[in-house]
Order: C-alpha cells, then structure tokens, then sequence
C-alpha cells in the first residue's frame, strides 16, 4: 500500500511539473507575443491620438496613417547622402526635397528649435514618443519607441537608451528591443543591408535612416557601441547616427547584435510619409 | 494528491468535475498573470540591452 502511494505521488508529480512546463512554453512564445502585440497597437493608437490632437504638431500629421501618401517616388535606396560613408550615392532627383542631411544642416521642421535639443529628449521614462517602421521587415512593420530599456519597456515595445541622443538629434540616437518573444519585434535584424531605410516619426518629422553597416555582434557589455561615434561602426565625425541592438544568438544572451544607420533625410509630417516607405 | 483533492470536494460527482475545473483555471490564470512574468526575465530572452540597465544619467549624450 505504501509503495503503490508513492508511485502514485510521483506519477502525479511528473504529471504536474511537466504540465506547468508546457504552460510556460505557452506563456513564453504565445502568450507574449499576444501581450506585446496588444500593448504595441495600443502605444501606436495613443501616439497616434495625441498627434492628431495635440500640440505636439506644429502641423497635425494629417495624412500620417494613410497608406498611399503624395511623396514622391523614390527607388530603393535612391535618397543617398552626401557623405561618403558606405554605400550612399548622389543620385539628385528627390535629394532637394530630402532637405537635411547628416550634421551639416538641422531638420527642417527642427529649424526653430534646433538650437536647444533637449526638450525633446525629456521623455518620460516609460512613454512613448514615436514610431518606427522598417520596410526590410514587412511593410506592415511598425513599432512604438518608448523612453527607457528596463524590461517592462521592452514588453511594450522598442526602448531607447535614455543616455544617448535623442530621435534625430547629433550623436547617437540608440533602440534596443527584443529580438525573441514579447512580439519579436527585432526577429530580423540580421536581414538588414546597408542601404535600408529605418524610418522613424515623432508626429512633427519624419526621419529617413540609412543602415550604413552588416549586423555586427559584441559582448553584452560593449557600452561603446553606443557613444556618440561608434568606433566600430566605421564612422569617423560626429554625425547624427542611429544604433539598433538586440540579443544574439536568437534564443541566447552570450552576446549583442548591432546595426548602424545615419541619418540621411526629414521630411514634415505634413507632407506625408518619406519615400522610403512607399516603395 | 489529486485523489485527495477530489475526495475532499463537496458534492457529487458533477459538481466536482465543475469545481476541479474551476481551480484548475484559477491556477492557470495566476500562473500567467504572476508566476510566469516573474520566471520569465531570468531567462536569457530578456538581455537585449548592451548596457543591461547601467542608470541613466552618465554622459553619452552629444550635445552640438
């Protein structure tokens, strides 16, 4: 009798725990997901909102979410900056209207308020403040960026790293985000190419990235990556960049996957979205 | 275990299978709503961050 409760017990026991473990694989690559999705669509839905409305706008982003936008049509990669940096070429055409460029000249839309940066850096921690969208990743792919890389950020969408430049300011405006459940938001970084365009809008410019290098792989506590010039990156002076990191291999945490990008072109809001994400 | 779980339920037969069922969905809504999301960041998928958190604050920040 005593034998037969044991084993019993047991059975009951591998019963449970292997229950509980399939549960948590549920959690883990489902419900996640499910969650991030839900809390993404919803940061998306208020930025859009609060751009709508707000005085954030000079100039509310009226044609912001329509699809088929007056923007000219531009070939892939076509917008090219001036700088020599990899794979940008001069190709005239749309690169009048694709005012600013790099560090020499300040966003149009920033023209006034150039000077003094900062107010838009004070994000709350936690907040979102814009959007990004990435065509490499499908073109339905967009992404609130949120103030902060704590992980309850992270569930909610990209986090940008509060120490680094703001969005399209000089130095390194730097996102994390992750690259394995709660959405999967980075899944296929390593898919990106010099020359793709990363597009990010905070309801007054849009900005037109340009990935400048292949997905480069660190350690997880190569802070340089993120300094104003990245020495890795293969710039040299100091410029408007972007960095984008994410954790590598796909399912591990041994190391970090790095994108580079500069900034190469803004455009209003009001005039709709960039060439880049029309095609 | 679950022998004794049952045996000590009220009721017949019915109305134990209802309420078997019932704890069995409480305890699955607390697993998803507490116990997972505190298991989950120690696992490796949550480290995507170089810096793993290092407060805000020191001077990375270039200003013009």
């Amino acid at each position: 009798m005593g034998l037969r409760r044991v084993v019993r017990t047991l059975s009951e026991l591998c019963l449970t725990i292997g229950t509980l473990i399939v549960l948590f694989v549920v959690y883990v690559l489902y419900w996640t997901g499910v969650r991030a999705d839900d809390a993404m669509r919803e940061e998306i839905g208020r930025l859009q909102d609060r751009w709508a409305s707000g005085p954030v706008a000079p100039v509310p982003a009226a044609g912001e979410p329509a699809p088929p936008p007056a923007s000219p049509p531009a070939g892939p990669g076509s917008p090219g900056g001036d700088r020599a940096q990899g794979g940008d070429r001069a190709q005239g055409g749309d690169r009048a209207r694709s005012e600013a460029r790099d560090q020499d000249a300040p966003p149009p839309a920033a023209a006034g308020e150039a000077p003094p940066p900062a107010p838009r850096t004070a994000h709350r921690p936690g907040a979102s403040f814009a959007v990004m969208y990435v065509p490499r990743f499908g073109t339905g792919w967009a992404k609130p960026v949120l103030q902060g890389t704590g992980t309850d950020v992270l569930k909610r969408g990209l986090g940008h790293y509060e120490r680094t430049a703001g969005l399209g300011e000089r130095g390194n405006f730097a996102v994390a985000g992750h690259r394995r459940t709660h959405g999967d938001p980075f899944k296929d970084l390593p898919a990106l190419r010099p020359g793709d365009a990363v597009v990010l809008t905070d309801g007054t410019t849009w900005f037109t990235y340009r990935v400048d290098t292949h997905p480069y792989r660190t350690l997880p506590d190569d802070t340089a990556v993120l300094d104003p010039v990245p020495a890795r990156s293969g710039y040299r002076e100091p410029g408007r960049y972007l960095t984008l990191t994410t954790c590598d291999p796909e399912w591990g945490h041994s190391h970090r996957l790095i994108v580079w990008a500069h900034l190469d072109a803004t455009r209003p809001a009001a005039q709709g979205r960039p060439g880049a994400l029309s095609g | 275990m679950y022998g004794w779980i049952w045996r000590h339920l009220p009721g017949n037969a019915w109305v134990r299978a209802l309420i078997s069922l019932l704890l069995a969905l409480a305890i699955v809504y607390a697993l998803f709503q507490y116990v997972f999301p505190w298991a989950e960041p120690l696992l490796p998928f949550n480290d995507v961050t170089v810096d793993n958190g290092l407060p805000a604050g020191s001077a990375m920040t270039e200003w013009r």
